[in-house]
């Protein structure tokens, strides 16, 4: 009986968990920036969560440092399904400036699935919000899924 | 042995009083809250059915038991939090309808609250992680603060009552109410009713006192290791506790009015529960940020509690 109102739910409530990969800060702002009064991503139902056990959607920032790359493939590994994986910057996609380091081990894709990507340097405000817009929806088909 | 009254028992724990008008109040409440609060800084905020996405969405996700968690005790302290706080509404008042009375409701209910607190520090602590065991210390020393101006403040309502003795009974509390005016427009209970509107935040685990689930710092505390449909059954007893202490606020301080209709009277009980909600959860939110655990310990022993103490003193000296 409650099998749609709970899909339903699932796009209505992504609740974020923030991963900082070795990130520059900027693209941090930048989705901190999304939940201010002037963006408020609140409206959509989007929450900062304090923990992976709470989360929907795991944001990842930053060219994915050697050190941090063990720690990243452990948290997503704690978030329950249904849950995206959205890449926000141009770093976890292709290391950008940081590309050659021997301390950046930079396409995130090698190590976790992605759904979303949102390309830039940084991108802005409104490209994260749609980015996690599109991962809220996902997060309806992935919920629908679950149960076939 | 299946009597008309025992069908109406089950109505009144299941349904009208208690599990499914409580939840679907405090759900209501809670979101009336965070639209105020959006509106407060300039946001829209979430539609106000945002918290029944969240707690259906928490029930659709998958539950993770930590391999270091007791698992019987770690599925069980949510549930165990749910049925206790279920039963309360049915001792509270809704204006002129009671479902159960007795002697002692005021001493019951205190009770039954506790149970909805342990059952947090219970679970927290079964889950095994460090963050947890800061939270679940952060939490008994919450639970200690608000204790003691919370009784100070029904032994208030109850001495003001009883006159020469104490009466805890809820049902006697309206009924005097309905017969010489709300305590509220007693000026010897206006102290009590601000202790009590500053417990009732700290007892949901509001903003400024919301030390123990500090999602910054320690990462929710008790909540930490919870996710999927425990997670939802404690987000639901959040809710169902700031019904219950607005509800409680409500027809402790506000219980004298009647319109003489069932319906109204409940809308007008939801009605001063949310304006409750508005004025000690909401606008205390908006305006403060969180204080450190000595310093919430010390303004409820002595502010609070000097506010509750003054209202017992004045009731016992008859006025």
């Amino acid at each position: 009986m409650f099998k749609k109102l709970i899909d339903k739910s699932a796009a209505k409530s992504p609740w974020i968990y923030h991963i900082n990969t070795g990130s520059c800060n900027g693209c941090d702002i930048e989705l901190v920036a999304c939940l201010t009064p002037r963006y408020d991503a609140e409206r959509f139902g989007f929450k900062l969560a304090g923990t992976p056990r709470h989360a929907d959607i795991v944001v990842i920032s930053g060219p994915v440092t050697s050190q941090s790359k063990e720690r990243l493939i452990r948290t997503i590994a704690q978030v329950p399904e249904p849950k995206c994986v959205v890449t926000v910057g141009s770093c976890p996609q292709s290391g950008n400036v940081f590309k050659g380091s021997y301390s950046v081990e930079a396409p995130v894709e090698q190590y976790v699935h992605v759904d979303v990507a949102v390309a830039g340097c940084t991108p802005k405000p409104e490209a994260i919000m749609e980015g996690l817009y599109k991962a809220a929806l996902l997060l309806e088909k992935k919920r629908e899924a679950m149960h076939k | 042995m299946f009597t008309t009254q025992t069908l109406w028992n089950f109505f009144y724990v299941l349904i009208f009083p208690g599990a499914l008008f409580t939840a679907v109040v405090g759900l209501f409440l809670a979101g009336i809250d965070r639209k105020v609060i959006a509106h407060m800084q300039h946001r829209i905020g979430p539609p106000i059915r945002q918290p029944m996405y969240d707690f259906f969405k928490l029930m659709g996700k998958e539950t993770i038991v930590p391999a270091r968690a007791n698992k019987i005790v770690f599925l069980g302290a949510p549930v165990v939090g749910f049925i206790s706080l279920a039963v309360i509404m049915l001792f509270i008042p809704i204006m002129g309808f009671t479902a159960f009375s007795g002697n002692a409701d005021l001493i019951v209910i205190l009770y039954l609250i506790t149970i909805g607190g342990v059952a947090l520090i219970v679970g927290g602590s079964s889950s095994g992680s460090p963050y947890a065991g800061i939270g679940i210390s952060r939490e008994m020393v919450t639970m200690m603060s608000y204790e003691l101006p919370f009784v100070l403040v029904l032994l208030a309502v109850a001495r003001k009552v009883g006159g020469d003795s104490l009466v805890f009974s809820m049902e006697a509390i309206a009924e005097w109410q309905a017969v010489n005016g709300s305590l509220a427009f007693h000026w010897s209970m206006i102290p009590a009713a601000l202790a009590m509107l500053l417990v009732i935040p700290a007892e949901v685990g509001m903003q400024p006192f919301d030390v123990a689930e500090a999602e910054t710092e320690i990462c929710e505390g008790p909540l930490i290791e919870y996710s999927g449909a425990a997670l939802g059954m404690f987000k639901l007893n959040t809710a169902m506790k700031m019904a219950i202490m607005t509800g409680l606020f409500t027809s402790l301080f506000f219980g004298g009015f009647r319109t003489g209709m069932m319906w109204s009277d409940v809308a007008l009980f939801v009605i001063i529960c949310m304006v409750v909600t508005l004025v000690c959860i909401t606008t205390i939110h908006a305006v403060t940020a969180r204080l450190k655990i000595e310093h919430l310990f010390k303004f409820f022993w002595t502010f609070v509690s000097g506010l509750a103490l003054a209202s017992l003193i004045l009731a016992w000296m008859g006025l």
